[in-house]
């Protein structure tokens, strides 16, 4: 069994899987309930107070007799950086850092990079931006010693505007008033997000933020398109989509004096084809998948799913409006991966015969894209759902839930309908790119999964619906975060443009749309069964 | 007998069994029914049928409603060539998604209906401009233009539905092609289909047959009126009194 860290404030209660080597600040940082911090987990600010309350840990540092009283420390008072789990351990924050929408990238998903530049002698610091459609990450490094500062996760606050992108482009084309509002949206969040990494790891927020001499942000074409307000027109008229667009800050000075960082270099990578653009080759370059065996493909699943297929000569790639359902967003009872949220779903067990897990292991509030996989594999496998997405026995309404005592464990006909189509449109978008490039499923020797589901998918299950190939187990790589290590690359390598477009060489784009016999393929994947 | 073969296809369409529904059609055949039969005691009541019943759930399926129509099409498809007589056709229909839009399913579950109710689809594919429907519908002699758009600026853009009906009223098309308009814009608001300059709409695709149908017979009988009132002039002319 892996010790658990329980941690407790007046809001919260999370129970957190412990990570070898990871301090309680560490394991915290990348959940809604964090420490207040003011300096990168040194010991030096001596603000990220827990009480021990229970369960073993290691003895106090000397950091921590030196920012703490005889009288704190008999109370067991500890500095969350400097206490790490040793078995289970159970602390109280009396005084948590206040909400905030951003918290760490999980260390499971973080790639060690090796890259540095040590010839910088100024402004060596950069930071890497992956500008998704659902979520933001921003890593900040020292780009001289080839450090990564520290990293961070939120919602696109453009979200409001509508989780799917045409809603949120033809918002912006409507008026100049809301394509700027929508540009400032993703630029505050953006600064937000390096400001909370300064304010928490460096302890300095204006004087490093002039020491910042390079900004790279990747994502597909309407997210940058909707960053700058150029290109929103292309994007809505699918005669232009092959055109590419040199995305720019309208204004560079501006965006650097509103971000108080006079030296940054904003670095917009152009688009590729449409919607495909700057995130899918930061996947490339994460995943090396050119250099890889002819067959390798990456599925870089998300509101806007993205495919790539290397043949060994080219480069096929397509992109498919699949919906937010692998997100868990138009789900009734879908949410983000935080506290609460149905991740997994196993046999045996629990209430009803099915074992539900939640991050946290609070109570459950709700399913993430993994936890859905989960329990639409498990209902179809016992019958309780057709293959053809019907529930044997109507659930009513208010749907059918897997846990009895439980409303928001409930999946209803309509989620799984969302479903479907989601798993349909991705299926039939690799099936079309493996019959251009002429190969079948079982040629498949790489299959690298970007993007929303993270380390948790259950990938027998995901087979099981039709959504991955039924290719062996250890063909498939889980990349979570691949767009933003690839984005750190690029930054890591001093010539970030470059290297970006690099990694689209040979690249053969496809309109599904255009394709005869792709409407077909959809229906025809529909069935919740696995692809053959 | 046919109740009960009506009985076993609602099966298979129920459970979106495409291979299903195929044997028991081919079990039909075998067992005497004729082609004609199979499509309308079978096929169309079994569509009717599942419509009726996804527009009533609260939970609509979409991926079922597709798989429903596509079903209903290929098994039209495969009886209209055995029919004895070739199939008395209702009329014709050009059918594209507006400019601007890719959305093609919708478009799609229409036409796997039409297609059923015996009325013959043009498809013009996806983001077709609006000169193209107009030219697509003299050139097949359509009484239909059905524009289907899943997004409200491209159901609303002055490139889609818009302009073809500007296109039809300037070219004084208006009596001979009617212009309907589908897609999620329009099931939102229900007089949207007025203000693009819409004959009709529909929310589903067996509605959208009906209506399809209703505007055909319309064009036509205005059509046999004229040709009626011109013979009648005609008449006259040549009336030596």
């Amino acid at each position: 069994m892996t010790p658990i860290l329980t941690a407790a404030s007046a809001a919260h209660c999370l129970r957190l899987p412990v990570v070898a080597g990871l301090s309680v600040r560490d394991l915290l940082d990348a959940t809604a309930l964090r420490v207040r911090a003011a300096c990168g987990g040194s010991g030096a600010c001596g603000a990220c107070l827990v009480r021990q309350i229970g369960g073993s840990a290691n003895p106090f540092t000397l950091a921590e007799y030196q920012k703490l009283t005889p009288e704190q420390r008999e109370a067991g008072v500890r500095l969350a950086c400097q206490v790490r789990p040793q078995g289970d351990l159970e602390v109280a924050l009396d005084d948590p850092a206040p909400p905030s929408p951003w918290r760490s990238v999980a260390a499971a998903d973080l790639v060690p990079l090796t890259g540095a530049l040590p010839e910088l002698h100024s402004h060596i610091y950069g930071v890497a931006v992956d500008l998704g459609t659902t979520h933001i990450r921003v890593a900040l490094w020292n780009r001289k010693q080839g450090q990564r500062i520290a990293t961070r996760v939120g919602p696109n606050p453009q979200g409001v505007f509508g989780a799917d992108l045409l809603n949120r482009l033809a918002a912006a084309h409507a008026t100049p008033q809301r394509a700027a509002e929508l540009a400032k949206l993703a630029r505050s969040a953006i600064v937000q997000a390096v400001r909370d990494i300064l304010a928490r790891d460096l302890g300095e927020v204006r004087p490093m933020l002039a020491q910042i001499g390079e900004l790279l942000v990747v994502g597909n074409s309407a997210m940058l398109a909707l960053l700058t307000g150029e290109g929103l027109a292309a994007l809505l008229d699918p005669d232009s989509w092959a055109e590419a667009v040199a995305y720019q800050p309208s204004d560079p000075e501006g965006w650097r004096s509103r971000w108080s960082m006079p030296h940054a270099k904003i670095l917009l990578p152009a688009s590729l084809f449409g919607f495909v653009g700057a995130d899918l080759l930061a996947n490339l370059l994460a995943t090396g998948l050119t250099q890889g065996p002819p067959g390798s493909l990456l599925l870089d699943v998300g509101t806007n799913t993205e495919i790539a297929l290397w043949d060994g000569r080219r480069l096929w790639v397509t992109s498919v409006p699949g919906g937010p359902a692998f997100e868990a967003v138009g789900i009734r009872h879908g949410m983000p991966a935080e506290a609460g949220a149905i991740y997994r779903v196993r046999a045996g067990g629990g209430q009803g015969g099915l074992q539900l897990e939640t991050i946290g292991e609070q109570p459950a509030r709700g399913f993430c894209g993994s936890g859905l996989i989960d329990a639409v594999a498990l209902l179809l496998e016992r019958g309780v759902l057709k293959r053809s997405g019907r529930f044997a026995q109507p659930p009513g309404p208010e749907g059918y839930r897997l846990d009895p005592e439980n409303p928001r464990s409930a999946l209803t006909g309509g989620d799984v309908d969302a479903l479907q189509r989601a798993k349909a449109a991705t299926a039939a978008a690799m099936a079309e790119l493996l019959q251009r490039a002429g190969l079948q499923w079982g040629e498949l020797r790489r299959l690298c999964l970007c993007g929303a589901f993270g380390h948790t998918l259950t990938i027998a299950h995901a087979q099981a619906l039709g959504l991955l190939p039924p290719i062996a187990r250890q063909r498939i790589e889980l990349r979570a975060d691949s767009s933003l290590t690839g984005c750190e690359m690029a930054l890591l390598s001093g010539e970030g443009l470059q290297r970006l477009a690099q990694a689209g060489e040979r690249l053969e784009a496809i309109n599904l749309a255009t394709c005869p016999g792709h409407e077909e393929r959809f229906i025809d994947h529909l069935l919740l069964r696995a692809i053959r | 007998m046919i109740a009960e073969i009506l009985k076993a296809y609602n099966e298979a369409v129920f459970e979106t069994d495409k291979e299903a529904a195929f044997e028991v059609v081919e079990a039909a055949l075998a067992a005497g029914l004729r082609a004609e039969e199979v499509v309308f005691k079978v096929v169309i009541p079994a569509v009717e049928e599942m419509m009726s019943s996804i527009t009533k759930d609260p939970d609509a399926n979409l991926a079922q409603h597709f798989m429903t129509a596509q079903i209903a099409a290929e098994v039209t498809e495969r009886m209209l060539q055995r029919f004895a007589h070739p199939p008395a056709i209702l009329g014709r229909v050009v059918i594209g998604t507006a400019a601007g839009d890719l959305h093609s399913l919708g478009k799609r579950i229409v036409m796997g209906c039409l297609k059923a109710l015996m009325v013959e689809v043009v498809d013009l594919g996806v983001n077709v401009p609006a000169e193209r429907f107009v030219e697509a519908a003299l050139e097949h002699d359509a009484q239909v233009i059905a524009v289907s758009a899943m997004m409200v600026h491209t159901a609303t853009s002055e490139q889609g539905a818009r302009a073809v009906r500007r296109i039809l009223d300037e070219r004084g098309l208006s009596n001979r092609i009617k212009l309907v308009v589908g897609g999620a814009p329009y099931r939102f608001d229900n007089e949207l289909y007025k203000i693009v300059g819409g004959d009709g709409w529909a929310a589903d695709g067996i509605t959208a047959g009906r209506i399809i149908i209703h505007l055909i017979r319309d064009v036509k009988s205005e059509q046999n009126g004229q040709n009626e009132q011109n013979k009648q002039h005609e008449e006259r002319e040549h009336d030596p009194a």
